[in-house]
């Protein structure tokens, strides 16, 4: 009988996937400027992204999902799907994690590069475009793939806001057949194939842009 | 430049000071807006889509089947109702904790999912007439032995569904004085399962559940007996928000003219309910 909804859990898949990869993406939108902006900004900025960093990174998410979904949003005169809301606040979250990453990574580009680019006629942005993002973001791809990782677990308490994905999928199946193990089982299975699989494709992705001589891999 | 500094602050200053003088004294120049309409406060005419607001992890009430259509003896009733109105019906499901709360901020249009009418709850939304009567229950193994004293306050644990109103039971009885310790689980199915693998000594259910669960799997019924009951008989109502009241009406009159109907009967004998 489990067998008849396999195809039901299996539709979580694109949900799941929607969550993370629009969150993702959306958090590495955030995340890199916020990390320049740590790196290289006034004083002033740095305090006002450290709160944002601070907020998102203090507040659990389901706490963040509801009071966007129901507080936020609504308060300034619009009401998003939950889907869509989800990938925000996923987005939002996950920029705050992502930042940081980004800053550790632009952090470990020499300093002397930046230096030598403003010496030649760079300009500072420029410089930083050119010289140490194309090296940071390379540096980043390890800890970036885990926070892929995260994000897809994270993903699983966007049930709350009726968004069905693998696990909301899972419990509905369980609760129709009275059979829990089997549809788990699955339903672990599937995180494992997508937890591996983009990994390693990350990890495809960064064996070939690496910086030759840098040491350490996933 | 020094004057023109303290003429600039001074002119913010004001500014600031008049902005929220004027907001304060809002009310009394010009009145409140009146509060919005509800969506509902007419019959919905025939057309209308209505969002049907369910768990879908409540069999045999309501569930999904394994092309992910919601199904169960709610959602039929709900169709008929709908059909009987002329409304187009999507049922969506949702998470439970948060169920009232979107039925509240708009997300859904009302509840029909196996909820128990309580003052809690009706704190917040409105209720239908009752359509289903139930009793909250203590099984136990069918070889235990102690009385429902000697297994209260045993010190052991109790199973009960998470955030169901079994849940809150369990609470009363510990406020009560009784030393038992409550393992709340995501279902009763899991409540049950924690009795048969020992992690819990008894399970505090709702024969609602309960009576479907036991004639679906007379194993699992075979393992278990009744050692008492809880409080009195609760009731299953559908929840709308406060000032639907035309949703609420034609979802009344469309209960009483269903109970009253041979369709009820089958309805119950299909789902066990």
């Amino acid at each position: 009988m489990v067998w008849e909804y396999l195809s039901y859990i299996f539709w979580g898949v694109p949900w799941t996937l929607g969550l993370v990869g629009g969150g993702l993406a959306l958090g590495f939108i955030i995340g890199l400027p916020i990390a320049i902006g740590q790196v290289y900004g006034s004083k002033g900025l740095k305090a006002a992204l450290d709160m944002y960093v601070w907020f998102f990174r203090s507040t659990a998410l389901l706490v963040l999902l509801f009071l966007f979904f129901w507080g936020v949003f609504p308060a300034f005169g619009f009401k998003l799907d939950a889907l869509i809301c989800s990938i925000v606040v996923l987005g939002l979250r996950t920029g705050a994690y992502q930042s940081q990453i980004f800053r550790g990574a632009i952090e470990s580009v020499g300093e002397g590069q930046l230096i030598a680019a403003c010496a030649l006629g760079m300009s500072k942005l420029r410089g930083i475009y050119h010289i140490v993002l194309p090296q940071a973001l390379r540096i980043s791809l390890p800890g970036w793939s885990n926070e892929y990782a995260i994000i897809l677990k994270d993903s699983a308490i966007c049930f709350a806001l009726g968004v069905q994905e693998i696990l909301t999928r899972t419990r509905y199946v369980v609760m129709a057949t009275h059979e829990p193990l089997l549809p788990y089982f699955i339903a672990g299975a599937l995180f494992i194939v997508l937890t591996y699989g983009v990994t390693k494709i990350i990890n495809i992705v960064y064996e070939k842009a690496k910086i030759p001589g840098l040491v350490g891999r996933m | 430049m020094i004057k023109t500094q303290y003429a600039i602050a001074g002119i913010v200053i004001a500014l600031i000071v008049g902005a929220a003088a004027s907001w304060v004294m809002r009310p009394l120049i010009s009145p409140p807006p009146p509060p919005p309409k509800a969506k509902f406060a007419e019959i919905p005419p025939p057309g209308t889509k209505i969002i049907h607001g369910m768990d879908a992890a409540y069999p045999p009430f309501t569930e999904i089947d394994p092309t992910g259509k919601a199904v169960g003896f709610d959602v039929d009733v709900v169709d008929w109702i709908a059909k009987k109105y002329g409304w187009t019906v999507e049922h969506k499901p949702w998470e439970w904790a948060a169920i009232v709360t979107a039925l509240v901020k708009g997300d859904l249009d009302f509840i029909a999912s196996g909820m128990t009418h309580t003052a809690e709850r009706a704190g917040e939304v409105w209720f239908t007439i009752p359509y289903y009567t139930y009793i909250h229950h203590i099984l136990v193994s069918i070889g235990e032995t102690r009385t429902k004293e000697e297994i209260l306050n045993s010190g052991q644990y109790i199973s009960c569904q998470l955030g169901a109103t079994s849940d809150k039971w369990a609470e009363k009885l510990l406020k009560e004085g009784y030393k038992f310790k409550k393992l709340a689980l995501d279902s009763y199915e899991l409540a049950f399962e924690a009795v048969l693998d020992g992690r819990a000594v008894g399970v505090l259910s709702d024969s609602a559940f309960t009576g479907p669960y036991f004639k679906e799997r007379p194993d699992v019924a075979a393992k278990f007996k009744e050692l008492c009951t809880v409080g009195g008989v609760e009731s299953y109502a559908y929840a709308t928000r406060p000032g639907d009241y035309g949703l609420r009406n034609a979802l009344n009159q469309g209960l009483e003219e269903l109970m009253a109907s041979p369709y009820w009967d089958e309805l119950r004998e299909k789902w066990g309910v």
